[in-house]
């Protein structure tokens, strides 16, 4: 029955990556503007993904401490600071666009301005937190997350060309549009590996009062959970190249987004679509504010967990509430959710270093992982990946914001 | 033992095992002709912002000061010190200390929310 549980923290966690308003934003519009020829993308974002989380859920096993509580004791304060604050800054615009996104999914099944529905998409996230333990929040994200297996459903369904698809997963330079195709590739991988995702898990871990015996656990959770996200945001890709690519419809708004799903189910297209687009951002935005308070009560040594009473966590408690306040009003001054989203994404990839490496110095650290260090291949992999990575987003996010 | 690498920023429990804060700073005692010694670690947000920012520090002792918050930062004399190992233990209790004063104060807030035991 645990490991069926850690295998829920592996699925909702992918959830809060591969199937949130970022990406599967991204993945739609990667999708209508360059058929399969981003797949790849989707793959690499996956096995990055799967590797920091597994090493994320293996410190947190080994030495009872999370990333941003080992990163306080090892490299004291002020390294810490840096890595926070711009994660704290991109967290915000995170949330504030999964809340956009959930409202938009609303917008979408129910009608009115998706600005109405931001206030009760916001009150329902707090109250999810007020009210629930930890397992009730993975498995319940877990399980409603399993709406988005429509996307599979529908990729299966379009019989889309073998061999074309095959093709996706080889890296290859587009004969045009060499800055978007560029942009696309830095914005998936972004929109995939968020900062925050490793903090989750970890802290998730600790919750679930994972030990070294969990260690083989993880790395099935781990593979298994970002194995899921990927072949659904994969499916969202195929599915968009396949219907929304032949009829250049761009996607430009989430109504374009919706229609993808129509030739596989019909009138229920727009439905699913909205639903796997509510479900997703909400899990995220739920993700996202109890990373906010998981974030401040481990850098600051406070009691915290949502399986403690709140009143036991009042701090803790105060922090998420702020949080999901503060994402509130910043939403409601009527942002675009899908620029915001574009924008966060991106930039994502260009603070991983920041989170990355010192995260490679723990995990090779026996003071906290004991003989459970990572091996130096996947070191260099993971520090080569992350480094060109930011090299290639610093060069393309501006010419991307000049050229449109 | 080196005070920065084992001391400084690790967590503090008290002798119940509750979460105190993090040693946010130390106090020595340097004197003439002898080495330094350690005689306090320090807990608090306004220590924590002095290393960060000077100003930084003085803006969250003007917060402490008007919410009324005394006795801050926390000075725990290094003989309550009983154990330094994955954290460091103090042999008081965290109920004797001005260190939870927040957490104390928003539980009173928090607890008028139905839900919150």
């Amino acid at each position: 029955v645990k490991k069926l549980a850690n295998l829920m923290l592996g699925v909702t966690t992918s959830i809060g990556s591969f199937l949130e308003v970022g990406s599967i934003s991204t993945a739609a519009t990667a999708g209508a503007e360059f058929g399969f020829a981003l797949l790849w993308a989707i793959a690499l974002a996956g096995i990055i993904l799967a590797i920091l989380t597994e090493m994320s859920g293996r410190l947190s096993a080994v030495s009872r401490r999370t990333f941003v509580a080992a990163v306080r004791e090892r490299f004291g304060i002020h390294f810490l600071l840096v890595p926070i604050l711009a994660e704290a800054v991109i967290d915000l615009l995170l949330l504030t666009a999964e809340i956009g996104g959930a409202a938009v999914a609303i917008r979408l099944l129910i009608g009115l301005g998706f600005q109405w529905w931001i206030l009760p998409v916001s009150a329902l996230v707090w109250l999810v937190l007020w009210s629930s333990t930890f397992s009730l929040i993975e498995n319940g994200l877990g399980l409603l997350g399993c709406v988005t297996l429509c996307f599979v459903v529908s990729a299966w369904l379009l019989h889309p060309d073998v061999a074309t698809v095959a093709h996706g997963f080889v890296p290859t330079l587009p004969n045009r549009d060499l800055t978007r195709y560029a942009f696309f590739a830095v914005s998936i991988v972004g929109a995939t590996v968020s900062p925050y995702l490793l903090n989750f898990y970890g802290s998730g871990m600790i919750e679930e009062e994972s030990g070294e015996s969990d260690l083989a656990t993880n790395r099935i959770v781990a593979g298994v959970g970002m194995g899921f996200g990927s072949v659904t945001a994969m499916a969202v890709l195929v599915t968009s190249a396949v219907v929304l690519g032949p009829q250049r419809i761009l996607v430009n708004s989430y109504e374009q987004a919706a229609l993808m799903l129509v030739p596989t189910f019909g009138r229920y297209g727009v439905l699913l679509f909205a639903l796997s687009l509510g479900i997703g951002c909400f899990g995220a935005a739920v993700e996202l504010a109890l990373n906010g308070a998981y974030v401040a009560g481990q850098s600051l040594g406070w009691t915290w967990g949502v399986n403690r009473k709140r009143r036991e966590a009042a701090r803790f408690t105060v922090v998420f509430s702020g949080v999901i306040l503060a994402s509130t009003a910043l939403a409601m001054t009527g942002v675009d959710p899908l620029k915001l989203t574009l924008i966060s994404v991106a930039l994502t990839v260009v603070i991983m270093p920041l989170v990355v490496l010192p995260f490679l110095v723990l995990m090779n650290d026996p003071a906290y992982v004991k003989a459970h260090t990572n091996s130096p291949v996947g070191n260099g992999i993971l520090a080569a990946l992350t480094i060109v990575g930011a090299v290639l987003a610093v060069i393309v996010i501006p010419l991307e914001i000049l050229g449109s | 033992m080196d005070v920065v690498r084992d001391v400084l920023d690790q967590a503090v429990v008290d002798r119940d095992g509750r979460a105190m804060g993090r040693v946010d700073g130390l106090l020595l005692k340097v004197s003439p002709r002898c080495p330094p010694t350690l005689t306090a670690i320090l807990i608090g947000p306004s220590v924590l912002g002095d290393r960060i920012h000077p100003l930084l520090g003085r803006l969250v002792r003007a917060a402490e000061q008007l919410f009324g918050l005394v006795g801050r930062p926390t000075q725990i004399g290094f003989g309550h010190v009983i154990g330094i190992d994955r954290e460091i233990t103090v042999d008081m209790s965290i109920s004797d200390t001005s260190v939870d004063a927040v957490e104390r104060g928003l539980r009173t807030v928090v607890s008028r929310i139905p839900g919150a035991e």
